[in-house]
């Protein structure tokens, strides 16, 4: 019995100086919080606001344009293939399907290895 | 949900500027404490609200705006660490508080040991320190803006304070003590 409250005590103390440590730590944050941080005026917040909306919008058209050209592309192709080279068009039909299953299947083994 | 955010998320620039402009203070201190470095903290911050721009439409109202700022700002960083490991330029980094230490003295404020302590551990483990007992959040909030479990959280903080501990050299007569109980059994 003496034995065990020896060693509350001990964790107790430990408990403390945790509790020290994380003292000391919000002591010094504090000081942070104290340091002056200059706001720019709300004219440089809106501008900033237009330009990172435009930017987006940019990146957003540039993206749907080059899915629009590959997706053209794709389709040009298979469809030339479709009509002078039914052979390529069926080993196209074959090896897709193939591919798209083993590429999903590889993808959730190493979800399911990394948990 | 706050009527600026419902007009922000609606396309009104102003009420974005606003909303920026009301928790920008908030957003470069939270940064400059897990950063340690002033610079760093607004140029993060910058960042952090150009990805609040195009994320807006994701934000519920169920946590706080500034709550919101916070988990994108702390993701916003661990990507430019993980960045900047990659690109092996990590030297930079290696004593992020110096920074701030010149900061506090050129402001003849009193450096705190307990933040050098803080400034040496790794990033994954700083910010959970910072946002568990400087902030209050939750080990499951904080697990879910790092992307990882609430238990990982737990013992990265609990090593953590340890590690704290160590370097402020708190309770190593407690330790000793400990380490002569069981030599002795």
């Amino acid at each position: 019995m003496k034995k065990q409250k020896v060693v509350i005590l001990d964790n107790e103390q430990l408990n403390n100086h945790d509790l020290g440590a994380i003292h000391k730590l919000q002591d010094g944050l504090s000081k942070v919080d104290q340091f002056p941080v200059y706001t720019p005026d709300l004219q440089w917040f809106e501008n900033m606001v237009v330009t990172e909306k435009e930017k987006s919008r940019k990146k957003l058209m540039k993206e749907l344009s080059l899915f629009l050209i590959i997706a053209l592309l794709i389709l040009s192709g298979i469809i030339v293939s479709f009509y002078q080279m039914p052979v390529v068009f069926l080993f196209i039909q074959i090896v897709t399907p193939v591919f798209v299953a083993f590429y999903t299947i590889n993808g959730l083994r190493k979800k399911v290895r990394n948990q | 949900m706050d009527p600026l955010v419902k007009s922000a998320k609606e396309g009104d620039h102003l009420a974005f500027a606003m909303l920026f402009k009301e928790n920008y203070p908030f957003l470069v201190k939270y940064l400059m404490k897990i950063t340690m470095n002033p610079d760093i903290a607004e140029e993060l911050a910058q960042e952090t609200m150009a990805k609040c721009i195009q994320k807006i439409h994701l934000y519920n109202g169920q946590s706080k705006f500034s709550t919101w700022l916070i988990s994108i700002a702390t993701n916003a960083y661990i990507d430019q660490c993980r960045k900047q490991k990659r690109e092996s330029n990590w030297k930079g980094q290696e004593e992020v508080y110096r920074k701030l230490k010149w900061h506090f003295e050129s402001r003849n404020e009193e450096w705190n040991d307990a933040l050098e302590a803080l400034g040496r551990l790794p990033v994954d483990v700083r910010v959970p320190i910072v946002l568990k007992h400087y902030y209050g959040y939750s080990y499951d909030e904080i697990g879910a803006w790092m992307k990882i479990s609430s238990g990982t959280v737990k013992s990265r903080v609990h090593n953590g304070i340890l590690a704290v501990r160590r370097e402020l050299k708190l309770g190593e007569e407690t330790e000793g003590r400990h380490t002569r109980q069981r030599t002795t059994k």
